[in-house]
């Protein structure tokens, strides 16, 4: 996956979160973003079908 | 009066030979004298407090003590719901917030017989400092006060460090106990998830927010965790379970542990200062030499566990935050908004795959610790930088030490193993498998009296 992310990207993701950032705020955060992103690759490399979530449904709900 | 521990200050409690009330008067006095510069405190509870300390002192006269914790001076991070008294998580948002009930671990302290000093800085909602654009300024790290403290339990730090409080409590989602622990020069353990109850502490991240104690001894933090622990069956993550004896085995000494050395996390993924790894390597030969068997270990790196954890840190915050951020955006701090509206680029297939790394982590490092006690890391990459240097994204550009053992809920914590550069602390992490306390605990308290770092308090302190 792309490990990159632009100004325009960023404000559509914050405005359609709901989230009033101005255009100087926006860019404020982009090199967070960026970051953001980087471990988004990480968490999205390949794993075994079969691997189940940490936090897997509990019919007991102890 | 010299500054005590909670364990000398209790001895001397239940021999008579120290009031509760001298003790409260004398902390009270530390705190106007010092906290001016430290800024650790955003409320003093004074009445409350020397209340506290008459009914402790009270109990004192009649041999009615309630336990090692009676009669000793604490105070609250400010995201612990205390009643009747102001509770702002460090926020414009909770200015006047005052709840109606004490947090869970709150009352217990205070069944304890706590004296009740105030409520301690944090960063904004335990996430977002150190910033300067709240209504009270971040805590200043008495070791030198330009310098930080770490966050997100950074009053608890400064003040426990600079001898104004003798034990309070952290919560730690990332490292919010460790980090400011090994900043301040002090302890701080996070303990296993589910151990001591997050009912009544503001929220950051469900799966990843744990409450512990912070105090100048790894012995102070057993005996406070003693006061803490214990199943609520309101929270639902509490675990049910008989609490152990935290301080049976301080005596022990580490003949026979094992010990695995994680080294790449803070030799290569995240390389930590010289006095940092020699801090380290200088503990690693004392467990070896008092009968530890030390072996290095390898594990993910650590910007796996960090990936995984800063991305649901920050995706369940904004769960939480989201409908406030909205409403009153320019209310919040620079910081926290900034960092948790980062949640708006994350999808839902991000978070399920996170989880799902997040069960193999774990289920790594489970194997890892099958035959291992203790696992050993840095807490914090280096000595104190100064408060005014830090880049906005301090706690995402570099992987942490901390968050491994919030990703998988294994206790660990930090203690101080000298100084560095400018004379500021470094630290080492001890890690357990679940529910071993108590090991962790011996550990730190072997390597604790053997070394002359606990006889050193900050110059401001002296």
């Amino acid at each position: 996956m792309s490990t990159t992310i632009d100004e325009t990207e960023l404000r559509v993701l914050l405005a359609r979160a709901g989230l009033p950032h101005s255009p100087e705020q926006v860019r404020a955060i982009l090199p967070g973003a960026e970051i953001v992103q980087r471990m988004l690759a990480r968490v999205n490399a390949p794993l075994p079908r079969e691997a189940e979530p940490a936090l897997t449904f509990d019919v007991e709900q102890k | 009066m010299s500054i005590l521990t909670i364990a000398e200050a209790a001895k001397q409690i239940a021999a008579r030979k120290l009031s509760p009330v001298e003790l409260a008067q004398t902390q009270l006095e530390r705190i106007r004298r010092l906290d001016p510069q430290l800024h650790a405190f955003l409320l003093v509870t004074e009445e409350r407090a020397i209340a506290d300390a008459k009914a402790a002192e009270a109990r004192q006269m009649s041999g009615s003590l309630r336990g090692p914790l009676d009669g000793i001076p604490i105070a609250h991070k400010d995201i612990y719901c205390t009643a009747g008294i102001r509770t702002t998580a460090h926020s414009k948002l909770l200015e006047t917030n005052v709840p109606a009930e004490d947090a869970h671990t709150v009352k217990k302290w205070t069944d304890a017989g706590t004296v009740l000093l105030g409520k301690l800085a944090t960063h904004e909602f335990a996430f977002g400092g150190p910033s300067f654009d709240l209504p009270w300024p971040p805590a200043r790290n008495p070791w030198d006060t330009e310098h930080f403290t770490a966050g997100s339990s950074s009053g608890t730090g400064a003040a426990v460090a600079a001898g104004l409080i003798l034990g309070g409590t952290g919560s730690d989602t990332g490292g919010s106990i460790r980090g400011p622990a090994a900043l301040c020069g002090i302890a701080g353990i996070k303990p296993t998830y589910g151990l001591s109850s997050r009912r009544g502490i503001l929220p950051l991240a469900f799966t990843l927010d744990h409450a512990g104690p912070m105090a100048w001894t790894a012995e102070d933090c057993a005996l406070l965790l003693q006061g803490m622990a214990g199943h609520d069956p309101l929270d639902p993550a509490s675990v049910d379970r008989l609490v152990p004896n935290f301080t049976a085995d301080l005596a022990k000494g580490v003949k026979g542990l094992r010990i695995g050395v994680v080294r790449h996390f803070f030799e290569t993924d995240h390389r930590a200062s010289d006095a940092t790894r020699k801090g380290i390597d200088d503990a690693l030969d004392f467990f070896r030499t008092e009968g530890a068997e030390v072996r290095d270990i390898t594990l993910s790196p650590a910007a796996d566990y960090h990936a995984v954890g800063y991305l649901l840190m920050i995706t369940e915050a904004f769960t939480l935050h989201g409908p406030w951020m909205r409403k009153h955006f320019h209310d919040y701090g620079e910081l926290f908004r900034d960092r948790v509206a980062l949640a708006a680029t994350i999808s839902g297939p991000d978070i399920v795959q996170a989880t799902r790394r997040r069960r193999m982590l774990c289920q790594e490092m489970a194997r890892a610790m099958a035959d291992l006690d203790i696992i050993v890391s840095a807490s914090q990459p280096g000595e104190a930088p100064k408060i005014a240097d830090l880049p906005k994204w301090v706690n995402m550009e570099k992987p942490s030490f901390t968050m491994p053992f919030n990703v998988t809920g294994f206790p660990a914590i930090s203690i101080c193993t000298g100084f560095g550069e400018g004379g500021l602390p470094v630290s080492i992490q001890l890690a357990g498998k679940p529910f071993s306390e108590p090991t962790l605990f011996r550990a730190a308290h072997a390597y604790e009296t053997a070394m002359p770092w606990r006889s050193n308090r900050p110059a401001m302190a002296a």
